[in-house]
């Protein structure tokens, strides 16, 4: 019993110690007036009241700003009525890195992708009853160089312009952000100098293809059968739907790209913030878009069709090609119906009338 | 020592060495051909027809300048702005200060990004013209598309490295600079120093005998 009774004594004098030690140490090493300090009888005891204010945090930064910060008219106005300034810079930043840098550099991957499975899956297209062997005049030499021109100068912007954008998120935790640092100046300088160039290489496109390019009636049937895609065969002057449609997506967006592009190298052009903050995204967006048409263009002029390529280096096409792609630019060009017949090989055709003849 | 220092010391000497060792070895090679002896009386003055010859052939013939317009254009924009690009770009006069002494006014800034937009102009469309003509592909041998990229890679490396942020991007320059002259004497990029040579012989040739060029 009196063990007991000595146990909770200890007990208690041990939880007064823990308790009243930190009071003690506390009232030991406050500070105290000096001695010579004059006190004012009637200075007050304590601080000023409501030292935070009668409105939060979020209603003087509404203020500033001029409104919510997910509020339309903030968003573009130019400055909200009141507004001490413009936000707008937030927004654009979440847009390009949570939404632009994270997904738009998939689209041109998945079009490769889409475009590797059309090709296992259905082959190339090839010129049925093969090669005639004759030929028809399809582009100039000036039309020729002037699309090769804005071949070499698109490939350039378009290797600096992925650089630039996709560098933090595809090299540099992959080679380093030395290495980016260097790809992505260099890029940069690349990307400044042939922007002029494509300037040059969107007139020269124009001019050099606008004719024959504006949309017609028969285009609607092309577009309906999906250009042939099914099996259907689809009439087509010089240049079918899907060409005339890629011609003015190449130059209307190339005009905004152009507009932009002077903007985001000559900034000194406008004051407004918004306008510069647009024109990288619409140049992204832009950017992206052309590149990943092109690479299906790229895919149909080259290993997608059979005879395709020759035009663009030869300035040539085989007359069987033209039957089958374009049948009234050939008829147009040659006075002759592609109708009478299938697309023939004429130098079978040949074999069999000089077979027969000596038979 | 650095690659830089590697690039821009020892190599480049061992460069501009070949370069000119070459160069020189190939023109002398061809003024020692000499021409071939003509028993003819002269109607006129050679060495006059050497001079025409070489001018006459920078002004483009009026029946071929219709057909010829892009070659022009794009070959006088390439070669003039190329010329302006080497001679009077800032950081070519410091380095030909650094090894001669020699200095003189360089571009502006801004200028400089102008020749250089119009010597690339004018280098593409020279060489998609090469791809895309069928008589120019029958004439075009595999050197030429080496010197056309390689002088492309030389500009392209030299406006890469035009914010001067990575000595790496200055070195890849040089890189690519030091192959271009080694590479100059064994190709066609000669026509540098052998156009004067060839249009003079023409020249020459027509001038003895009292032809109007």
């Amino acid at each position: 019993m009196r063990l007991h009774f000595v146990a909770w004594f200890f007990t208690f004098v041990l939880v007064a110690v823990m308790t009243l030690a930190p009071g003690i140490s506390h009232s030991q090493s406050s500070v105290r007036p000096p001695g010579s300090a004059v006190t004012f009888p009637d200075a007050p005891e304590a601080g000023p009241s409501n030292t935070l204010g009668d409105q939060s945090d979020s209603d003087i930064w509404r203020t500033i700003r001029g409104g919510a910060p997910r509020d339309p008219a903030v968003i573009f106005a130019p400055t909200a009525e009141g507004a001490l300034m413009t936000t707008t810079g937030q927004q654009w930043r979440v847009l390009r890195e949570n939404v632009l840098r994270k997904y738009l550099g998939w689209a041109p991957v998945a079009v490769i992708g889409l475009l590797a499975l059309v090709y296992l899956v259905r082959g190339p297209m090839r010129i049925k009853g093969g090669r005639s062997g004759k030929t028809l005049p399809r582009f100039t030499l000036t039309a020729r160089v002037g699309h090769w021109f804005m071949a070499v100068v698109f490939i350039l912007l378009a290797i600096s312009g992925l650089i630039i954008l996709l560098g933090r998120v595809a090299i540099a935790p992959y080679l380093g952000k030395e290495v980016n640092s260097v790809l992505t100046s260099a890029a940069l300088q690349g990307h400044n100098l042939f922007g002029p160039l494509f300037i040059l290489a969107l007139v020269w496109m124009f001019f050099a293809f606008v004719k024959g390019n504006f949309f017609h009636p028969h285009d609607i049937k092309w577009m309906l059968r999906a250009g042939g895609l099914f099996g259907h065969h689809v009439s087509s002057r010089k240049f079918n739907f899907g060409e005339k449609s890629w011609f003015w997506m190449v130059i209307l967006v190339g005009i905004v790209m152009s507009a932009t592009g002077i903007l985001l190298l000559f900034p000194w052009l406008s004051d407004d913030l918004r306008l510069h903050q647009l024109s990288t995204i619409l140049h992204v967006l832009g950017g992206v878009l052309l590149l990943s048409v092109a690479i299906g263009h790229i895919y149909v002029g080259t290993i997608g069709m059979e005879g395709s390529i020759d035009s663009m280096l030869k300035g040539e096409v085989d007359e069987n090609w033209a039957k089958e792609h374009h049948d009234i630019w050939y008829e147009q060009m040659t006075g002759k119906s592609a109708r009478d017949d299938a697309p023939e090989n004429s130098a079978q055709k040949a074999d069999a009338q000089s077979k027969e003849a000596t038979s | 020592m650095t690659f830089l220092e590697f690039v821009e010391g020892p190599f480049f000497y061992f460069a501009a060495i070949v370069f000119l060792l070459g160069a020189g070895w190939k023109v002398l090679g061809l003024l020692r051909l000499g021409r071939r002896p003509d028993i003819a009386p002269p109607n006129g003055s050679a060495a006059w027809g050497f001079v025409r010859g070489n001018l006459r052939h920078f002004v483009p013939r009026g029946i071929f300048s219709r057909r010829t317009w892009l070659h022009i254009l794009a070959g006088y924009a390439f070669h003039v702005a190329l010329f302006v690009l080497v001679f009077f770009a800032t950081f070519h006069i410091a380095f030909i200060e650094r090894f001669t002494g020699l200095s003189w006014p360089a571009l502006p800034r801004w200028g400089f990004i102008i020749v250089a937009d119009i010597a690339f102009a004018g280098l593409i469309a020279l060489w998609v013209r090469r791809i895309s003509d069928p008589v120019m592909r029958q004439i075009t041998r595999r050197e030429d598309h080496v010197s056309t990229i390689l002088t492309f890679l030389v500009m392209l490396t030299g406006c890469l490295a035009l914010q001067e942020s990575h000595d790496s991007l200055r070195a890849t320059h040089m890189l690519f600079v030091n192959i271009w002259l080694i590479y100059f004497p064994f190709s066609r990029l000669m026509h540098a120093f052998t156009f004067v040579l060839s249009r003079g012989h023409t020249g020459a040739t027509y001038g003895r005998k009292g032809m109007n060029l």
